[in-house]
């Protein structure tokens, strides 16, 4: 008990590293997902860009690389963290990892999300002569809008879960700082503070989740 | 020059399966509508028709054939010139399709935005469209709080809202109880007569055409098979799925099971008269019966107006002197369609 007051600010220090390796993972793969998503929705057969050869890649491209597990994906992926973030190791190339990886999951939740769309509000957008470029940005978007934020929500949350194993490569984090001073110490206090910082953060994002979707979805 | 002119248009859609035929919707359609009309088009749903009107504004490329709208054609041009063509022809759809992210206000002004409008001009036209359909106070509203009515006349005010020539109406009352049919049709009949926009409407209704239409065509597995005046093709319906059609509005000739029927509770012979106006009248045709001694009882049928004209058909049972009827049957035939039943 003692030590996780001795610890406290380590404590503090993984906390701002959780939220800057997830928050930054999430803007980019959240980018990401959101661009492979919309690939994924338009080139389906009969939709906007609807192109079989395109759509067929794209799917086996997220399926080949969606199921491997993060730990994984994580020592795989190395040599092109490196190439790309100049390093390896580190918060960087954990960034980098979990960008990518994010990007093959987010990818389905949005496409998954703007498949609820009404494919006749896609088609009273083109009578009106909307382009497809503009159809996305204002029909398709806006009215998957709700779902959507409640994807990110959690997508957020899998990302807290998934940044556990920065230590791995030598990045920080709650993950981390469970392992290295409670696990590998015998320390179930400071492991159960690490749970318990966690808990809360997924609390306060899902409640802020659920208030915007509440906002996007007027209900 | 017509306004919309089909030529021998086909479209089909790659078959369902691996190694099966393709599914030709739309068979050899040639059609014109001229400026002005309200077109009704009917037929079974899986008749072709929803791919038929989505030929005109291109949303379904034609497989072979000729399209032209106002002097433009519409097969065969690239994307961007059909967007801008598209300005030109408002669509309501069945399920109304309004952007349910977006206030009413805002779905009347998208069509006007896409078209590149100041906000000076949106603001103007948003104003006057929704007072057109009297929806003014709901503005602010989003789509989910109104009813099904409310709906579709704002669907119908963001079609016209870029002042297009040509309105096509998807089923556009299918989805509506008949009250509130009836005040959508009113509608779309102001919208012709006032502003003057070429209405094409889709439905399998016989009534919305009775009421709205000008001119009708029947189509059944993808062909047009009658088409012309709608008294013309109500009065007279030539092919069979017309004549199914009509049968739902008009009360015709008996079918024979209704035949049977008759026969059981009226003695005498069954002859059914067909009026149309123009034909001698229905009063000279009793007067004559009765003068040849036949006594008459009205057992079914019914007169019809559409748009000020009336046809009909009676079928009555007559009794009396065998010679006598025949006769008068005779002499009558001259002057109007006679049909004994038998």
């Amino acid at each position: 008990m003692d030590s996780v007051i001795d610890l406290s600010p380590e404590l503090w220090v993984a906390t701002y590293e959780t939220l800057y390796i997830v928050g930054f993972s999430l803007f980019f793969g959240g980018l990401g997902g959101l661009l492979l998503g919309i690939g994924l929705y338009t080139t389906r057969a009969g939709s906007i860009l609807g192109n079989s050869a395109v759509f067929g890649t794209l799917n086996i491209i997220v399926n080949i690389f969606r199921p491997i597990p993060f730990i994984i994906f994580l020592a795989a992926a190395q040599p092109l963290a490196r190439a790309v973030t100049g390093t390896g190791i580190g918060n960087s190339a954990i960034i980098f990892t979990l960008s990518l990886a994010a990007a093959f999951g987010i990818s389905r939740i949005v496409e998954q999300n703007l498949l609820t769309v009404q494919p006749g509000v896609i088609e009273a957008a083109r009578s009106v002569g909307a382009g497809r470029l503009r159809i996305i940005l204002t029909i398709l978007i806006p009215e998957a809008l709700g779902p959507l934020i409640l994807g990110y929500t959690f997508i957020f949350v899998a990302l807290v879960d998934m940044s556990a194993v920065a230590g791995y490569v030598g990045g920080g984090g709650l993950g981390n700082f469970a392992i290295q001073y409670g696990y590998r110490q015998f320390n179930p206090w400071v492991t159960w503070a690490a749970v318990i910082v966690i808990i809360l953060l997924v609390q306060a994002v899902q409640f802020l989740g659920n208030v915007l979707a509440r906002k996007a979805l007027r209900r | 020059m017509p306004l919309i002119s089909l030529q021998d248009v086909t479209k089909s859609f790659p078959p369902g399966r691996r190694g099966g035929d393709p599914v030709r919707a739309i068979d050899n359609v040639s059609l014109d509508i001229e400026a002005g009309e309200i077109y009704g088009i009917i037929g079974y749903s899986g008749a072709g028709k929803s791919t038929l009107v989505r030929l005109i504004n291109a949303l379904e490329k034609a497989t072979s054939g000729t399209i032209i709208v106002d002097g433009h054609q519409v097969t065969n041009v690239p994307d961007r010139q059909l967007r801008k063509l598209r300005l030109d022809i408002g669509m309501i759809f069945q399920q109304f399709n309004l952007f349910n992210a977006k206030t009413v206000w805002n779905n009347v002004a998208y069509p006007l935005r896409v078209a590149g409008k100041s906000r000076e001009e949106i603001q103007a036209r948003v104003t006057e469209l929704l007072d057109f359909v009297g929806l003014a106070d709901k503005a602010s509203n989003y789509p989910e709080q109104l009813s099904g009515g409310q709906k579709q006349r704002v669907g119908i005010a963001r079609a016209l809202a870029t002042s297009p020539k040509i309105l096509l109406a998807d089923e556009a009352t299918s989805a509506l109880d008949p009250e509130t049919t009836h005040e959508v049709l009113r509608l779309l009949r102001r919208v012709n007569e006032e502003l003057g926009i070429t209405i094409v409407v889709i439905t399998h209704e016989m009534d919305v055409i009775q009421t709205l239409a000008t001119k009708v065509a029947v189509m059944d597995g993808g062909r047009i098979v009658e088409q012309g005046d709608v008294f013309d093709v109500f009065s007279n319906p030539r092919q069979a799925s017309s004549q199914r059609f009509v049968s739902t509005v008009v009360r015709g000739i008996p079918a024979p099971d209704e035949l049977a029927a008759l026969r059981e509770r009226h003695a005498g012979r069954i002859v059914t008269f067909s009026f149309r106006d123009g034909d001698s009248s229905q009063a000279s045709v009793f007067l004559e019966l009765a003068a040849a001694g036949v006594e008459f009882e009205l057992i079914y049928g019914g007169i019809n107006d559409i748009r000020g004209r009336a046809f009909g058909h009676l079928t009555l049972a007559l009794t009396g002197p065998g010679a006598s009827i025949d006769a008068a049957l005779a002499s009558l035939a001259a002057r109007t369609t006679v049909k004994e039943l038998s």
